[in-house]
C-alpha cells in the first residue's frame, strides 16, 4: 500500500533574486490523494511546473518510481506516467470535445508520419478512438463529443482537461486547482468523481485546491506552504490544528487586514 | 444509432466532395481537347495548380501548426533549380551553360524522379535551417526565414557555383507541362494534357497534406497551433514536431518550385523574390489560414485576377467615345493592392475561414433538412 511512486526531494527554485520554492520535500505513495496548499503566491503551482517538467528546479530531485525525472522535458515526463490539469484551462480551442482526447492519444502511438499520413496506422487509429469513447462515457462527457471544447460550460471544461490527462494513461494525475470557479455542488461532485477516477484508473492523485472543503474532504494527506517553504504536513485533521497553518492561513496579528481578504476570496 | 447515422452523413459530405473535385478535373479535360490552347483560362489554370500547392504548403505551417515561416519562396527556388538542373537533355546543357563549358552534371533524370528530388532537398535544407530557427517564436521565426530565402537567392546567383546553378544565367530547354502533350507521329498533338497534368500533380500532394493533416500528427500539430504548453504536457514533443511540419511544408513548396519552373520554361533566381511569399501569404490569409479549400479557391482567383480579368485596367480603355481615365500601365496594381486590402480589413477570416469543403456540403445537407422538418411541421 505504501509503495513509494512520487518522491519530490529538497526542492528549490529560485527566480532571480525571489525563492520561489524553497527545499521543499515530499513524498506521495500509490493510490494515495495528496494536496498541497498555501495561501496565494506561495509557490504551489511553480511546485507543480518543476514536477512536470516545465522548470527546471535550481535544486533537488524529483523522482518518479525510482526514476530521477529531475530536469526532463514535460513530453518526457508525460509519457513515463504523469499527467496535468492547468489552473488556467488550456484546452485545443480550435477542436471538438472528442478531438481533445483523442489528441492526448498521439504519444502512445506506435506509426510515424509517413505510416500515418498513408493510413497504414487503421488498427491503431481504430483504437484510438475507440479508448477516446470509452474514456468520454466514462466522464460523462460523450453526449458532448461533438461540442467544440471551449463551447462547453466551465465545469465541463474543468472535467474535459481531466478526461484529456487520463487519456495519456498517467500513473500520478496533477490538478492544478481543478474546483476553480465552480459552485459548492460542481466542488462535491468534482470531490467524488476525483475518488471515482483514482480507484478506476488506479491513479495517485497530487492536487492544488482552495477549496478547503474539497481538501480536506478528499486528501488522505496535506503539505501545507507559504512562502516557498513547507509549514506542515500530516492528515486534515492534524493540519486543521496545526498553529502554523492557522497562522499563515488567518495571519497574524500585523497581517490581519491582508489575511481577511484571503479568507474572503475563498 | 445516432452516431451511425451521423457517419453516413460525413460519408456522404466527402463522396460529394470528391466527386466535385473529379467533375472539375473532367471539365478540365474536356476543355483542353475544344478550346484553343492559348486561351487564357490555360494559363492561369497552370499557374493557379502551382500557387494551390505551395499555398497549402504554407498553410500548413502557418494556418494549421502556427509557425509563421516565410521562406517559401527559397525553398520554391531550391526545388526549381534542383528540377531544372537534373532534367535539361544532355545534348542541350552545352547551350544552357555556355559560360561554364557544360556545366558539371552531365546526366537526366525522368521528370518526376525529377520532381521528387526536388521536393527532398528542399525538405533536407529545411531541415538544415529548422536546427537553429525553429527555436524562435513567431515574428522573430519570420524574419529569420525571410533571411535564409533572401541569402539562397544570393547563393544560387553565385559565379563559384555556375557549373552547377548556371550562375545568374538562367536554366531552360528542361522538360515543360507542354511535354505532357501526347503527340502523334506527324508531331501533332493528339490529347492535349498540359493543363491536366499541373492540376493533377497538385491535386495528388494536396491529398496527401489534406491526409497528414486529417492523421494523428495533423492533430498533435493543430494542439501545437492552439496552446503549446498544453501540448507538451500532452507528451508531444514540440521540436521534433516542428521539425516535421518545416520539412514537409518546404518538401511541397520544392515541388512547387519545380512546377513553376515548368510553367515558366526558364528559371532564373532574382525572380524568387520576397514579393512572391508575399504573393502566396496573401493567397492563404484571402482564402483562410487553417483551411486547404480556401487556399486552393483563392489561388486561382489570385492568378485569374492579376494575369486575366485585371488586365484590361493595364490599357487604354474607349467607351463610347469617352476614354476612361487613370487606366495606364501599371494601374491593374494599384486596384488590386485595393481588393486585397478590402478582403485584409473586412474579411479577415478569408474567404472559408477555417471550414472545408465537405464542411460546406455538410452545411447546405443540415439546412436542406432543417427546411424539410420545417414543411413537414406546417
Amino acid at each position: 500500500m505504501s509503495e513509494n511512486v512520487l518522491h519530490i526531494d529538497h526542492l528549490t527554485m529560485r527566480f532571480g533574486g525571489v525563492v520561489a520554492v524553497n527545499d521543499l520535500s515530499m513524498d506521495i505513495n500509490k493510490g494515495e490523494i495528496v494536496a498541497l496548499i498555501g495561501p496565494n503566491g506561495a509557490g504551489k503551482t511553480t511546485a507543480f511546473n518543476m514536477v512536470t517538467g516545465v522548470y527546471q528546479p535550481t535544486e533537488g530531485h524529483i523522482t518518479l518510481l525510482g526514476q530521477d525525472i529531475t530536469g526532463r522535458r514535460p513530453d518526457e515526463i508525460t509519457k513515463l506516467g504523469i499527467a496535468r490539469t492547468f489552473q488556467n484551462i488550456r484546452l485545443f480551442s480550435s477542436m471538438t470535445v472528442f478531438e481533445n482526447v483523442l489528441t492526448a492519444h498521439h504519444l502512445r502511438r506506435t506509426s510515424n508520419f509517413l505510416t500515418a499520413t498513408f493510413r497504414l496506422n487503421a488498427a491503431e487509429e481504430r483504437r484510438m478512438r475507440q479508448e477516446t469513447e470509452a474514456l468520454l462515457k466514462e466522464v460523462g462527457l460523450y453526449e458532448l463529443r461533438d461540442e467544440m471544447a471551449t463551447s462547453l460550460p466551465y465545469g465541463k471544461q474543468r472535467l474535459l482537461e481531466i478526461a484529456r490527462a487520463l487519456a495519456t494513461k498517467p500513473s500520478v494525475l496533477l490538478l492544478d486547482e481543478p474546483a476553480a470557479g465552480m459552485n459548492p455542488q460542481e466542488t462535491e461532485e468534482l470531490g467524488e468523481f476525483i475518488k471515482q477516477i483514482k480507484d478506476k484508473f488506479q491513479l495517485t492523485v497530487f492536487l492544488i485546491e482552495h477549496h478547503m472543503n474539497l481538501v480536506m474532504g478528499i486528501s488522505d494527506r496535506i503539505y501545507v506552504i507559504d512562502f516557498g517553504k513547507q509549514i506542515a504536513e500530516g492528515t486534515p485533521f492534524e493540519v486543521q490544528n496545526n498553529p502554523a497553518v492557522i497562522a499563515a492561513y488567518l495571519g497574524v496579528e500585523e497581517e490581519e487586514g491582508q489575511a481577511e481578504e484571503e479568507v474572503e476570496q475563498r | 444509432m445516432s452516431n451511425n447515422l451521423q457517419k453516413k452523413k460525413i460519408d456522404s459530405a466527402t463522396i460529394l466532395s470528391a466527386v466535385i473535385v473529379l467533375a472539375v478535373y473532367a471539365l478540365v479535360f474536356l476543355a483542353e481537347q475544344t478550346l484553343p490552347a492559348t486561351s487564357m483560362l490555360f494559363t492561369v489554370l497552370k499557374k493557379g495548380a502551382t500557387y494551390a500547392l505551395v499555398a497549402v504548403s504554407m498553410n500548413l505551417l502557418n494556418g494549421f501548426t502556427g509557425l509563421f515561416s516565410l521562406g517559401q519562396a527559397g525553398f520554391m527556388l531550391i526545388g526549381a533549380y534542383v528540377y531544372g538542373i537534373f532534367t535539361i537533355p544532355v545534348m542541350s546543357r552545352m547551350d544552357v551553360y555556355q559560360y561554364y563549358n557544360g556545366g558539371l552534371v552531365q546526366f537526366t533524370l525522368p521528370v518526376f524522379v525529377a520532381m521528387l528530388l526536388a521536393g527532398l532537398a528542399a525538405a533536407f535544407f529545411a531541415f538544415l535551417i529548422g536546427l537553429p530557427v525553429l527555436r524562435l517564436k513567431s515574428d522573430y521565426l519570420a524574419i529569420a526565414t525571410l533571411g535564409f530565402a533572401e541569402i539562397i537567392r544570393a547563393l544560387f546567383q553565385w559565379d563559384k557555383l555556375g557549373p552547377i546553378t548556371n550562375g545568374s544565367n538562367m536554366l531552360r530547354l528542361f522538360p515543360t507541362f507542354n511535354d505532357f502533350n501526347i503527340r502523334g507521329a506527324d508531331g501533332q498533338v493528339t490529347v492535349y494534357l498540359s493543363t491536366l497534368m499541373p492540376l493533377l500533380i497538385s491535386g495528388v500532394c494536396i491529398g496527401v497534406i489534406i491526409l497528414l493533416i486529417n492523421s494523428t500528427f495533423g492533430r498533435a500539430l493543430r494542439a501545437m497551433k492552439d496552446d503549446e504548453i498544453a501540448a507538451e504536457a500532452m507528451g508531444i514533443r514540440l521540436a521534433s514536431h516542428k521539425r516535421l511540419a518545416f520539412c514537409i511544408s518546404s518538401f511541397f513548396a520544392g515541388v512547387g518550385g519545380a512546377m513553376l519552373a515548368m510553367y515558366q520554361n526558364t528559371v532564373q533566381a532574382k525572380s524568387f523574390t520576397t514579393a512572391m511569399t508575399y504573393e502566396i501569404l496573401l493567397i492563404v490569409v484571402i482564402g483562410g489560414l487553417g483551411s486547404v479549400t480556401g487556399s486552393c479557391i483563392s489561388s486561382f482567383l489570385f492568378v485569374a485576377c492579376s494575369e486575366w480579368w485585371l488586365r484590361f485596367l493595364d490599357q487604354k480603355q474607349v467607351l463610347g467615345g469617352f476614354e476612361v481615365p487613370l487606366l495606364r500601365n501599371g494601374f491593374r496594381l494599384v486596384v488590386f493592392s485595393i481588393i486585397i486590402m478590402i478582403v485584409v480589413l473586412f474579411f479577415r477570416q478569408g474567404i472559408m475561414g477555417t471550414k472545408e469543403l465537405p464542411d460546406l456540403i455538410r452545411g447546405w445537407q443540415g439546412r436542406g433538412k432543417r427546411q424539410a422538418k420545417g414543411v413537414r411541421s406546417k
